[in-house]
């Protein structure tokens, strides 16, 4: 039931936005939203850490003719980034809207509920249902509250995200439908017993399907522009949380259903992954909007993830999941601070920008904590950034050395793009002439100041990060043959092949 | 930006053909390089009274230094004037003054002995004041008078201070400061010139401090007079600057050092140097158009090839420094602005804190305010300048007004110069918007 109630109260908050008067608007979405977070928090405390099964399960038959049941249940891969989620969305409603709040409050809540509804699923249907549900209102968002062109990168959101529920959908009923499962619950499918290109038919669906919603190279044409033509609470929904929601499906549904396949074709999945790490920095060094380079750095830094997934070693499934929350945290933090930018400055353009740092008319403490931002998303020690990245190489090295030392390079590269960015924003000489800047007020700054605290604190602290999701990372990782596992099995044949 | 000028009426030239033609029109028409507007005219009087005080300290204790510590080779309390000179009366205030030109009192400033005492803190020991900078920063006034000695300013100083009787007054004078410290006599005969550069340095410090006691009692006088309505527009405040330049230009400048109760006479009275050409007119050109690079900035603005090959080509004074406190170049700006800051008249304070970030930035804005009344100091030298060595500006002979208007252009020009960035550092058009803050 409780499960029930963390979706079930932004979606009551989220109505009540339609019936409350203006000034309390805000107040309530903002009370639905400390609550689903608190709760959340709480059940994260609840979890019990030796168990790598299901937990606060709840079941529901719904339409078992077509195999839809009602079932929850979370564990350290979910309830993470459930709170996670949450927190996000504590920090964009506190932040507020003025231009048609109640709108905006109601999508955002009711996008939080869709997001903590596929996290939580475990009936295949109902994490399509949810995943769809939330699609909506993060197209909304981008289209009414986006830059110049939104409506174009609205649309394109909207085609790219629908094929890939497209794709996962059709990747489900395929299962249920190949397997005769009695429903489409997770834990009712054995997918073992389907022929091997049949199940690597499957996992190619899903891992495009979600690639196109985390995105990988080179399905993320649609990041950059929704990225940057979204306002910058939607900005931090869209990369903090909802692309999350992707390489959430590639660790539950592909790695945890096709353990076996998904380690014949990780050698793959490692390239794809260099590929998007090397292209994400290259691309963002060219960038001279800083929010499109920020944009870029994202589809970098979740080829980490991929790459972690790949290798899946226990360490490096620990480190997928860390990256997922610390980049979480960390694009948050860059696109919030971008977007005080561009309202106090009125540009995020390279070249216009400069002197940011200066402490009596630039923005000195919004400066320091993108210097801050920079630092962790390169992975400087002392960070979550770095807890991350280097569980993820130290993880992959073993089993992907080169693709690891290209990420590992990338993960150079992405200094560089900060270090432009940095120097040429805060650093160097503010002109008067244009330094009439607003002063950035303290409720603005406390979002990004409580980013910052999380990012510091897990970063010396980074057991408080990873503990979560060390058993089921554990499970997860059993159930894959290692590669010296997949050669042991083919080689008989191989060898009859040859006799 | 710049406001339509009113022409002389006996004006017989053509208008100018000029990048800053507009700024010649004004000059010649008897104004100051700012418009002449209600709220240029309460900026550049207010920062005359918050100048002023801070100007009360730096007087008195730059003839301490040059009088006193003189070559002091660790001289941890120079920042320390003995009672005797805040007690020192001032030739131009009060009652025993030679030419009474504020009508307050003749000793330290009242305010500023409040501040000296509970500073922005309360009521401490000086030493902790001190070292937390809540103090009068005389690391800036020390940075003036090093800039004119760089520059070589002081006219015919400047050449006596290389002059053999010069040097053994000061050589006699640095003897008897270290006849109980061997050490330091015989560093003096290994290396005579280092402490003769230590005495020339102290010779400017009391140079400054000269100049500067003529100046603390014409701002508080100025300012009170604009407090009594009595000075209305900017012309008038200039005019009021330049009558007091003529009224004062003679005063004598001269160097004595004290030591164990003797007087050595380094610059005797009796050489005339007068205070109109060896102190007002270097102090300008050294401090408002030229300085010295100060520690640390040099390398900086090398690196961006903004630093001039040749010293006289050193152009980063108070009109052109940056005022924000991240890559500046120039005298630093920021210690002067921090003890203007205690003084500032409550009508100033009030109008910073309706622009801008109010209190956030109120250096800044004050930086700014601050340059636009030393454009109007500069004015006055530049009219001053024109009526000792010029003609009137009613003049009937157009022959002498264009010699006038060939003397504003070559000033103009110095604004307008393409190399080291000058063009663009120079604030000089910004100064004319009232919007630049």
């Amino acid at each position: 039931m409780l499960l029930t109630l963390l979706i079930l109260i932004p979606a009551l908050a989220a109505l009540l936005m339609s019936v409350l008067p203006e000034r309390l608007l805000r107040p309530v979405a903002l009370a639905g939203a400390a609550v689903t977070f608190g709760l959340s928090a709480w059940l994260l405390s609840q979890l019990d850490l030796q168990q790598a099964g299901l937990q606060f399960p709840e079941f529901t038959p719904w339409l078992p003719p077509l195999g839809l049941n009602y079932s929850l249940g979370v564990d350290g891969l979910s309830l993470p980034l459930i709170v996670l989620g949450t927190f996000l969305t504590l920090l964009v409603i506190f932040n507020g809207e003025k231009s048609s709040p109640r709108l905006f409050y109601g999508l955002v809540l009711v996008a939080n509920a869709g997001i903590i509804g596929a996290l939580a699923a475990q009936n295949l249907l109902l994490f399509v249902l949810f995943y769809e549900v939330e699609l909506v209102p993060f197209y909304l968002l981008i289209l009414m509250w986006g830059g110049q062109r939104r409506e174009r990168a609205a649309v394109k959101f909207l085609i790219y995200t629908a094929i890939s529920g497209i794709l996962i959908l059709a990747a489900f009923l395929a299962m249920g439908w190949l397997t005769h499962a009695p429903s489409f619950d997770y834990g009712d499918l054995q997918l073992a017993a389907l022929a091997p290109t049949t199940q690597a038919i499957l996992l190619a669906l899903l891992v495009i399907g979600f690639g196109i919603k985390i995105p990988l190279v080179p399905l993320h044409s649609w990041l950059p522009d929704a990225y940057v033509e979204a306002s910058t609470p939607t900005a931090i929904l869209l990369g903090g949380i909802l692309a999350k929601l992707g390489t959430y499906g590639l660790v539950r549904f592909a790695v945890g259903l096709f353990p076996e396949t998904w380690g014949s074709f990780a050698s793959v999945l490692a390239i794809v992954a260099a590929a998007s790490i090397l292209y994400g920095a290259l691309a963002a060094i060219a960038q001279k909007d800083i929010k499109r380079m920020v944009a870029y750095s994202s589809i970098g830094h979740m080829g980490y993830v991929l790459l972690a997934l790949a290798a899946h070693t226990h360490l490096s499934m620990v480190g997928a999941i860390a990256q997922m929350i610390s980049h979480g945290l960390i694009l948050a933090l860059l696109f919030y601070l971008v977007g005080i930018i561009e309202t106090k400055v009125g540009t995020r353009e390279l070249d216009v920008l400069n002197g940011l740092l200066n402490p009596l008319r630039g923005l000195p403490t919004t400066s320091a904590l993108l210097i801050l931002g920079g630092m962790a998303s390169a992975g400087i020690p002392g960070l979550v950034g770095f807890v991350a990245e280097f569980l993820v190489f130290q993880g992959s090295y073993a089993i992907f050395p080169i693709p690891t030392l290209l990420a590992v390079f990338g993960t150079g590269l992405t200094a560089v793009y900060f270090v432009i960015l940095l120097n040429r924003t805060c650093f160097g000489r503010l002109d008067n002439a244009t330094a009439y800047y607003p002063r950035v007020l303290w409720p603005e700054k406390l979002p990004a100041l409580v980013l910052t605290l999380l990012i510091l604190v897990l970063g010396v602290q980074p057991t408080w990060l990873v503990r979560w999701s060390e058993t089921i990372s554990q499970k997860l990782v059993a159930a894959i043959p290692t590669t010296t596992e997949i050669v042991a099995s083919i080689a008989p044949s191989l060898s009859s092949t040859h006799n | 930006m710049v406001q339509a000028l009113e022409r002389p009426s006996s004006a017989k030239l053509p208008p100018v053909d000029h990048p800053l033609a507009d700024i010649i029109h004004r000059l010649e028409a008897g104004g100051a390089m700012i418009p002449d507007t209600p709220e240029n005219l309460m900026k550049i009087i207010g920062m005359y009274k918050a100048y002023s005080i801070p100007m009360d300290f730096y007087w008195r204790d730059l003839l301490y230094l040059g009088e006193r510590v003189f070559i002091d080779p660790f001289p941890f309390f120079k920042y320390f004037p003995t009672k005797d000179y805040f007690d020192l009366l001032n030739h131009y205030a009060g009652d025993t003054a030679d030419l009474r030109i504020w009508r307050g009192p003749a000793h330290a400033h009242p305010e500023l002995m409040e501040f000296i005492e509970k500073g922005e803190t309360g009521k401490l020991p000086r030493l902790l004041h001190h070292l937390w900078h809540d103090r009068i920063n005389m690391e800036f006034s020390e940075d003036l008078a090093r800039a004119m000695m760089w520059h070589r300013m002081g006219g015919q100083l400047d050449v006596y201070l290389d002059s053999d009787e010069y040097k053994a007054a000061a050589h006699k004078a640095i003897r008897a400061y270290f006849k109980r410290n061997p050490l330091m006599l015989a560093l003096h005969k290994l290396f005579p010139d280092l402490f003769l550069e230590q005495a020339r340095q102290a010779t400017y410090m009391n140079v400054l401090g000269l100049f500067w006691e003529v100046m603390a009692p014409v701002f508080f006088e100025i300012s009170d007079r604009y407090d009594e309505g009595s000075i209305r527009s900017v012309k008038d405040a200039m005019n009021f600057l330049v009558n007091g330049i003529f009224a004062i230009a003679g005063r004598p400048i001269y160097h004595h050092v004290y030591i164990d109760d003797e007087v050595h006479v380094l610059v005797p009275k009796e050489k005339g140097f007068m205070w109109l050409y060896e102190a007002a007119f270097p102090y300008v050109e050294a401090v408002f158009y030229r300085t010295a690079p100060f520690r640390g900035t040099k390398s900086y603005n090398a690196q961006a090839n903004q630093v001039p090959s040749e010293q006289v080509d050193f152009h980063y004074g108070i009109l052109f420094a940056d005022k924000f406190p991240v890559g500046t170049a120039g005298i630093p700006p920021t210690l002067l602005h921090q003890d203007m800051y205690h003084f500032l008249p409550q009508y100033l304070r009030d109008h910073f804190h309706q622009h801008c970030r109010g209190e956030d930035d109120i250096l800044v804005q004050l930086g700014i305010a601050f340059q636009r009344s030393m454009y109007t100091v500069t004015s006055a030298v530049l009219q001053a300048t024109r009526a000792a060595f010029y003609y009137p500006l009613d003049d009937p002979n157009p022959e002498h007004l264009m010699a006038n208007r060939r003397f504003f252009i070559a000033q103009m020009d110095r604004f307008i110069r393409p190399q080291y960035g000058i063009v663009d550092a120079c604030k000089i058009r910004n100064v004319q918007d009232p919007n630049y803050r």
